[in-house]
Formats: C-alpha cells, sequence, structure tokens
C-alpha cells in the first residue's frame, strides 16, 4: 500500500514521502484485584507528506478506499505549507537494535491473565488491603518509511510491560506505583515485584507529618519523569527553533550538576522507543545530552535541523496520523555511586518520594514546577517512617539540578531508564 | 445506514453472547498552526475504523480495527472464544431495549464546506492581533475542525447514527523580557460550525494583554490562602477535583470509596449544587447519544451540598443499583468507552462579585487554569495568573500559582458561590485511562474558599 500511495503521489508532488503504521495491541486490564477487560487494538494508516513548489503538504488517512484523495488533500495543504527547507533523504544503513523477541508475541491472553492472578494473590496473602490495578499491554508495530529519493526501510519491534498501581484505602488513599518492562521476553518475576510493593505498602501505613520547609528529598525512578517534563521540553529543536528553550546558546556550558549524564537511547535493548530508524527514516544514534552536567546539544529532526542550521539528530517522532516532530526516544540518566539504603541512612529528616500527581510545570519554559506528591514517606533519623499527605515540592528543575546525588541502579521504565536522584534542599510546600 | 447497520448486525448476528455492540466511525479532519509570524503546520486526514465490544459472563472482549471487511466476523468470534476462557463473573448490564435514531448536524455547521484558506485567513488574523502588541516575542495559535459520523448497533437492538462537528482555535502569547520568558493562552470551541469562531478578537486582545502584563508578576510565595476563584478555574475545579469523583468506573468495585461516595453524603454547603449535562446546546461537551447508545442526559451530583447522583455507564449503573447517564464515552473508535463526563458545572447562587471581593481580607483573586490532574481525593492544579488582595482590593498580579489539596476538605470549605455561571469549552479537552482529548465543557461563577494550598516560590 505504501508503495501504491507514493507512486501516486509522485505522479504530482515533487517529492513525497509515506510512513505506513500497522500495531497489533493487546491489554489485559485488572481493577481493584479483579480481571476487568481485555483488548484487542488493530491499526493500520499512512501519513503523506509532500512538497510541491517548495512547500510542504500533509495527510494522513486509514481508509484503504480514499488514497486518491490523500494525495489530493495532501497537495491542498501544501498551497498553505511551509516552505520546505530540506529534502527527503536517501537510504543508509540501521544500527543493530534489539526490539523484537518473538517469545513475546507468543505469550497467550491467558497467559497474561494468570500471571496477573498470580500477582493479586501473593500480594494478598502479604498485604490483604492492598488492592491491586494491572495493566499488561503487548503491542506488535510494523513502521515503514519509503521516500521519492529512494528511501525504503521498516522495522517490527515487540512491546510488552505491566503497570501496577496498589491503591490503599486507609482512612484517605495511598497509591502505589510500580512498572515491569517484559519486552526482552522474560516471563514476569513475581517475588523481586511483590517485595518492593510490600515494602511501600507497609511503611505506608504508618503516618507521618512535615512541615513546610527545605528538605533533602530522594526522587525514586517512578517518580522522576513527571519532574522532568520541563527538561525533555528544552533539549527539543523545535523549541530551539521558535526560541522558547532556556538552554538556546548554552551548547558546552555547564548546566546542571557533574553527576548527570543524560541521554536520549534509541539504542537501548527492548526500549518501548527504541528502533534502527527514526520516523523520516535517518539511521538512529545514541545523542548525549548533558554530559556530566554540560549541555551538548538539541534534539531535531530534519525540517527543525535545517530551520536551525544544525546536524538532524535522527529524532523524528511519529505516528501515522500527524507529520515528524523532534522528540525524545529513550530517556536514560547514567547510574551514579550511591546506595539507596545509605543515603536514607544518613538522612536525618527528609522526603522520599514514589509518584508526583503530574500538571504541576507552572511555566514549562522555564522550568518551574509545583508538583504535589501523590505517593510520598518522611524520612526521620535514618529510616522511613510513613506516609506523609498535601505536601508539594516546589521550585526551579533547572536550578534543582544544579546539586543532586544519583543512585547507583537504573530502573527500566520502559522508556525511561532511571536511577533514583537526591536533591540536598529543596523547598517543600505542607498543609501542617 | 441501512446497509451498513445490516452488515454490523451479521458482524454480531452469530455470536452466542450476553451482550455487544459496534460502532464505525468515519472522521474528517483540518488543523492549520501558526508559530510566531509563519504558518508552521496545515493537514487534513479521514479516517475511518470501528471498535465492537462483546461481554460474556461478567467478562468484557474489545477490538479496535481499521480494516471494515468481512474479517471482522472471524474477530468477532475469536474474541468471543477468548473470553470464554475467563473465569465467570456475577455482573450483568443495564438493559436499554430496542431503539433507532439518526443524528444530522445542520449542514451550515459543517466544516467540510469551508475552505482551507478561509481557516487559515480567521486564524491568521487572530494571531496578527496578538503579535501587533509589543513586547510579544512569539505565538502558537491552532485551528482544529472535525466531522464525524457514527453508526452504532448493540444485541439489545439500539441502531443509533449520529452525526457530531467541532471547531475550535487556541492562541498562544509568549512575551519576553530578556531571560523573563511569560505566556498566556485561551481558547473557544463549540458542537457548532465555522461561523462560531468569528468576532473574537477581544479575546486575542486579553491573550496579549495578560502575556505582557506577566512579565512584570513575581512568582506567589507558597503557603495556605483564602482565594476568589475565577469561573472558569472554579469550573476545572469542579471537573478535575469533583467531577472525576463521581465517575462511577472508580467507585464501583471499591468498597471503602462506594462508602465515602455514598449518596446522601455530606459534601460541602447548603449553597453548593454540581451538575454534569450533556444536553446544553452547542456546548463542548454536549451530545445526544453515548457510545453504548445512552440517552444523554442531565445529572445533578451535588444538590445543595449532598450527594445525590453518580455518572454511569450501563456496568456500573446494574452494579450500584441506579440509571445509566448516558456518559459512557470514547475520544474515537480507538478505545472502548468509559464513564466520563459532559459539561460539568457549579451551579449560580446570589452572591455578587463585588460582595465576595469586599469581605476577602487578605488572600488571592485566581484567573484561570493551565490543566490539572487528580488521583481521586487529592488534587493538583495550576492557574494562569493571580492577584494578591488585601482589604477586598486586588494589589499586585502574581504567577505560578498552582493550587493543591484534598477535595473533600475543600469543597467543605467554600465560602460563598457567585452568580456568574459561564462555560467554557475550547479545543483541548479530558485525559482519562490514555483517553485524551475528550471534548468536555466546565464552568462555574465565581467561588470564595478558604485554607486552599498555595504551591509557587
Amino acid at each position: 500500500m505504501e508503495q501504491k500511495i507514493l507512486a501516486l503521489a509522485n505522479r504530482r508532488a515533487d517529492a513525497a514521502e509515506v510512513f505506513g503504521e500497522e500495531a497489533d495491541r493487546t491489554v489485559v486490564e485488572f481493577r481493584g484485584g479483579k480481571l476487568h477487560s481485555q483488548e484487542t487494538r488493530l491499526t493500520r494508516g499512512y501519513g503523506l507528506r509532500v512538497i510541491k513548489d517548495g512547500k510542504i503538504g500533509f495527510c494522513s488517512s486509514t481508509d484503504p478506499d480514499r488514497i486518491n484523495e490523500l494525495t489530493d488533500a495532501a497537495l491542498d495543504t501544501s498551497v498553505l505549507g511551509k516552505p520546505a527547507q530540506f529534502e527527503f533523504p536517501e537510504a543508509e544503513k540501521g544500527p543493530e537494535v534489539k526490539v523484537f523477541d518473538n517469545r513475546v508475541m507468543l505469550v497467550s491472553v491467558r497467559r497474561m491473565v494468570n500471571w496477573g492472578k498470580n500477582l493479586i494473590d501473593i500480594m494478598h496473602a502479604r498485604v490483604p488491603d492492598v488492592k491491586l490495578d494491572l495493566t499488561f499491554t503487548r503491542t506488535y508495530r510494523e513502521i515503514k518509511v519509503k521516500n521519492s529519493s529512494g528511501l525504503d526501510v521498516g522495522f517490527e519491534r515487540a512491546e510488552f510491560d505491566l503497570w501496577i498501581t496498589g491503591l490503599l484505602v486507609d482512612g484517605g488513599l495511598v497509591w502505589i506505583p510500580d512498572y515491569v518492562n517484559l519486552s526482552n521476553g522474560h516471563p514476569l518475576q513475581f517475588e523481586p515485584l511483590a517485595d518492593r510493593l510490600e515494602r511501600q505498602a507497609k511503611v505506608a501505613k504508618q503516618k507521618a507529618k512535615l512541615t513546610s520547609g527545605t528538605y533533602p528529598v530522594i526522587v525514586m525512578p517512578t517518580a522522576l519523569p513527571s519532574m522532568l517534563v520541563a527538561l525533555k521540553f528544552g533539549v527539543n529543536g523545535k523549541q530551539r527553533e521558535k526560541g522558547t528553550s532556556p538552554l538556546i546558546g548554552k551548547e558546552d556550558e555547564k548546566i546542571l550538576d557533574e553527576n548527570l549524564t543524560i541521554l536520549d537511547n534509541p539504542l537501548h535493548s527492548f526500549g518501548l522507543a527504541s528502533s534502527p530508524f527514526d520516523g523520516e527514516g535517518v539511521a538512529r544514534h545514541r545523542n548525549v545530552l548533558f554530559d556530566k552536567g554540560v549541555f551538548k546539544g538539541f534534539l531535531f529532526d530534519l525540517a527543525t535541523a535545517a530551520a536551525c542550521k544544525c546536524e538532524c539528530t535522527a529524532s523524528a517522532r511519529r505516528g501515522y496520523s500527524r507529520p515528524p516532530v523532534p522528540g525524545i526516544t529513550n530517556f536514560e540518566i547514567t547510574s551514579g555511586k550511591n546506595d539507596f539504603e545509605k543515603l536514607v541512612q544518613e538522612t536525618k529528616e527528609g522526603l522520599l518520594v514514589y509518584e508526583f500527581l503530574g500538571g504541576g510545570q507552572s511555566n514549562i519554559m522555564a522550568g518551574d514546577i509545583n508538583l504535589n506528591v501523590t505517593s510520598g514517606f518522611k524520612i526521620e533519623g535514618g529510616e522511613i517512617v510513613g506516609r506523609v499527605k498535601d505536601v508539594m515540592v516546589t521550585g526551579n528543575l533547572y536550578k534543582m539540578l544544579e546539586k543532586v546525588e544519583v543512585g547507583s541502579a537504573q530502573q527500566d521504565l520502559g522508556n525511561y531508564f532511571l536511577p533514583f536522584v537526591r536533591f540536598p534542599a529543596l523547598k517543600v510546600a505542607t498543609k501542617e | 445506514m441501512d446497509t451498513m447497520k445490516s452488515f454490523l448486525k451479521e458482524v454480531l448476528g452469530g455470536l452466542a453472547v450476553d451482550y455487544a455492540d459496534i460502532r464505525v466511525e468515519e472522521t474528517e479532519g483540518s488543523g492549520v498552526i501558526y508559530r510566531g509570524r509563519s504558518l508552521d503546520d496545515v493537514r487534513r486526514s479521514f479516517e475511518r475504523g470501528g471498535c465492537f465490544r462483546i461481554f460474556h459472563r461478567g467478562n468484557w472482549g474489545v477490538a479496535t480495527f481499521n480494516n471494515i471487511d468481512e474479517n471482522l466476523k472471524g474477530l468477532a468470534k475469536e474474541v468471543a472464544s477468548e473470553i470464554e476462557l475467563l473465569p465467570p463473573r456475577n455482573e450483568t448490564l443495564v438493559a436499554l431495549g430496542p431503539f433507532e435514531d439518526t443524528v444530522r448536524i445542520r449542514p451550515e455547521d459543517d466544516p467540510r464546506r469551508i475552505s482551507l484558506t478561509e481557516k487559515r485567513s480567521l486564524l491568521r488574523h487572530y494571531n496578527d492581533i496578538i503579535l501587533g502588541n509589543k513586547g510579544i516575542a512569539t505565538t502558537v495559535s491552532v485551528y482544529q475542525d472535525s466531522y464525524k459520523h457514527v453508526v452504532f448497533y448493540s444485541t439489545d437492538d439500539r441502531s443509533l447514527d449520529q452525526e457530531t462537528v467541532y471547531t475550535g482555535f487556541a492562541c498562544r502569547a509568549v512575551a519576553r523580557d530578556g531571560n523573563n520568558i511569560q505566556d498566556y493562552s485561551d481558547s473557544f470551541g463549540k458542537t457548532q460550525g465555522f461561523d462560531s469562531l468569528k468576532h473574537r478578537e477581544p479575546m486575542c486582545e486579553r491573550i496579549a494583554k495578560v502575556a505582557i502584563d506577566l512579565l512584570k508578576a513575581e512568582p506567589v510565595p507558597a503557603g495556605k490562602y483564602t482565594v476568589v476563584i475565577d469561573p472558569l478555574l472554579a469550573g476545572v475545579f469542579a471537573h478535575e477535583a469533583f467531577g472525576h469523583l463521581s465517575e462511577a468506573d472508580h467507585i464501583a468495585d471499591n468498597e471503602r470509596l462506594k462508602e465515602m461516595m455514598k449518596t446522601g453524603t455530606r459534601f460541602g454547603v447548603d449553597e453548593l449544587t454540581i451538575v454534569d449535562d450533556a444536553t446544553m446546546p452547542n456546548e463542548r461537551g454536549s451530545y445526544r447519544y453515548d457510545d453504548e447508545g445512552a440517552a444523554s442526559e442531565r445529572t445533578e451530583l451535588v444538590r445543595h451540598g449532598i450527594l445525590v447522583g453518580h455518572l454511569h455507564n450501563r456496568q456500573t449503573a446494574q452494579q450500584m443499583n441506579e440509571l445509566p447517564t448516558g456518559n459512557s464515552r470514547a475520544i474515537s473508535y480507538r478505545f472502548p468507552p468509559i464513564v466520563r463526563m459532559s459539561n460539568t458545572f457549579i451551579e449560580s447562587r446570589s452572591t455578587r462579585l463585588h460582595d465576595m471581593m469586599d469581605s476577602l481580607e487578605s488572600g488571592l483573586y485566581v484567573v484561570g487554569s493551565r490543566g490539572g490532574m487528580t488521583e481521586l481525593e487529592s488534587f493538583t492544579f495550576s492557574s494562569q495568573y493571580a492577584y494578591l488582595v488585601e482589604h477586598g482590593r486586588k494589589t499586585r498580579m502574581v504567577r505560578n500559582v498552582t493550587l493543591s489539596g484534598n477535595v473533600f476538605e475543600t469543597l467543605k470549605n467554600i465560602e460563598a458561590i457567585g452568580d456568574d455561571l459561564t462555560i467554557f469549552g475550547g479545543i483541548g479537552g479530558c485525559g482519562k485511562g490514555g483517553q485524551a482529548p475528550l471534548p468536555v465543557g466546565l464552568g462555574a461563577p465565581h467561588v470564595k474558599i478558604r485554607n486552599v494550598l498555595i504551591g509557587g516560590k
């Protein structure tokens, strides 16, 4: 089909590119400790980008009966379109990256159901008042990119993961989040996961009070993504083009603590965003964003690279229904040297966060954040003493990241590979 | 309609199951984006796809698809046999009974009859108004429209053929003074045609003015405040903090929550009435039938401070022995419907804004919303800006004002409800269960609340 669309478009456009996406997704969901539903989601769609008289047009469709109209509509939009400052690339060889393990595709719905029930039984025996929500999501995805410069690439990816939320209703609600990436084809390991959930649930039953002030805060990998939204925004080449990133003109400057090396890593084995090619068919590679705290550069697709007169970093992100934009693949913070238990023991009074409620970006451009803690614990005298409620962490993300300590082990969160991060002094607002 | 209806009937016809439904959607949309002076994106799309759901012995099986052909019958049988494997659960659905209806949009509302050039010109006009203000560094202006045609059939012999339309635009102004960058945005959107977007110049002027004013605003000192919140933020509160709690899919499975959200429980002051109403004409969250074939309704959630209702689909209504409220909605054929709000608002009362402010010795007047999130009883939302208030007078403008807290406590802390209900739409929407943005409306009059935790400096 991609070839047919490209042939039709080539007849009338000066240049054309077809992005084809096909996905077969299975979702098995448990809610409140009970099997809730299973879903099959079959997707097939095409995005057509054309260049006509030096201008770009775009249209997408899932309807194979309307491919003639697809070309018409893409040409229609090109009349008003943005000037094309780039050409569609020629083919190049992509890197080897592990993104498909056939064992993932062989896991039956019944097996997912059994895994879920096992985990729920184990947890019920350990902490009976925790209700588990589980979501198994397994996706087979096939991506194809073809263009009028002769590029014709594609890949298949098997994505499989499990999100866990434990809900403890104990005079208020406490959320216990966890995650397992199962894309490497290995079966679910129940015991280590149950140990982690049990540890959080037990301490969550104790209540603790924290007064407003400045404290050392340990942010666990599950909570970091909501905190790092502004940083992902800042390194995006689209923001460089628009002039709205605070990192403009700061390449090779030390911005963050030297303990922080941050990568955009599309080559991480079985990362949910790993791939040999980006959304425009350009061969992927690792992009170092911050090397020991020094800012190394923005992420670009073809259009933003051309607009900013920079190298394309193979960072085009897209589904069939949208034209490409630059985006992070797998966000990785290199592990440091710090042991979690030891840092807790050394803390006289502090906060440990497993989950923030998102939506606390009060000024994403500047990096100002106000994050509501939904799963947080007080550390006192070197011990985790109980959960805290009505607590917010406030400040500027870039300032916060100027001084941190980094944990020694990365947690795999699918498209985030993160250690815990300890901030020596963050401003914490509470109702106490 | 009749051909599609008989085809859909055939797909589900051979299944020996308790209940099944199928819907097929055709969507056409267009979008234009300006960034600063340059036209950043123009696009069109045609989508066709569908979703069927099978309910048998208490379990659901769902499939979404793009290929609408004979193979669907095989897929339906496959899904039905997979749910046979699941252990039976003692659950049923409320049956709605045979019904047939067709809903058509007014031809003048159809965005497909307007050229891309005309859509572009209107957006450029609004974008230029903002850029014409000194101090504005850049803008992001977005136009969006969609036409949707859904054919629905369920095994309790309900068949519906419904057209809907959305048009809207949003503008964001970015003001800059050296390293100080501030932004402000607003949007407008309805289930009406292109003409509803005309004459919105005052909104664009205001967007520019506020962004520029924010350059001089300081971050608000964090702490506890008595606040007067404007109709938009109060509407976001009604939606985010209370509306989501009323969605019965959270409640039905959880005994403790069921106890917490029991009808008859006092939730707030006598003046407080919160309503969800999908039947309001032309609002962003309005529709005639939901995505499992139930007619839309006006549902009171809180009346005079007492919890009186929940939002339901067929399953949660059965579980809680209440009636479906027509709130089972999906953002598209890619998803099965889940319990969602429509237009959610706090009803007007008698206090005038002037009197509300007069009685505020010291506190904040908080305006607008940058979105928010809830996890059941906890909420956080960011406002656009606020003013410090001393002895009833607004003094300095402040920014980075984020409100958070416990919804039950906050509702009890309401001191006054205004007389100026306004409903807002826009082009974004609500996110839940991975389905965003779902078109919703929200609103309220001005509301005064004591003891609110504000995150800031």
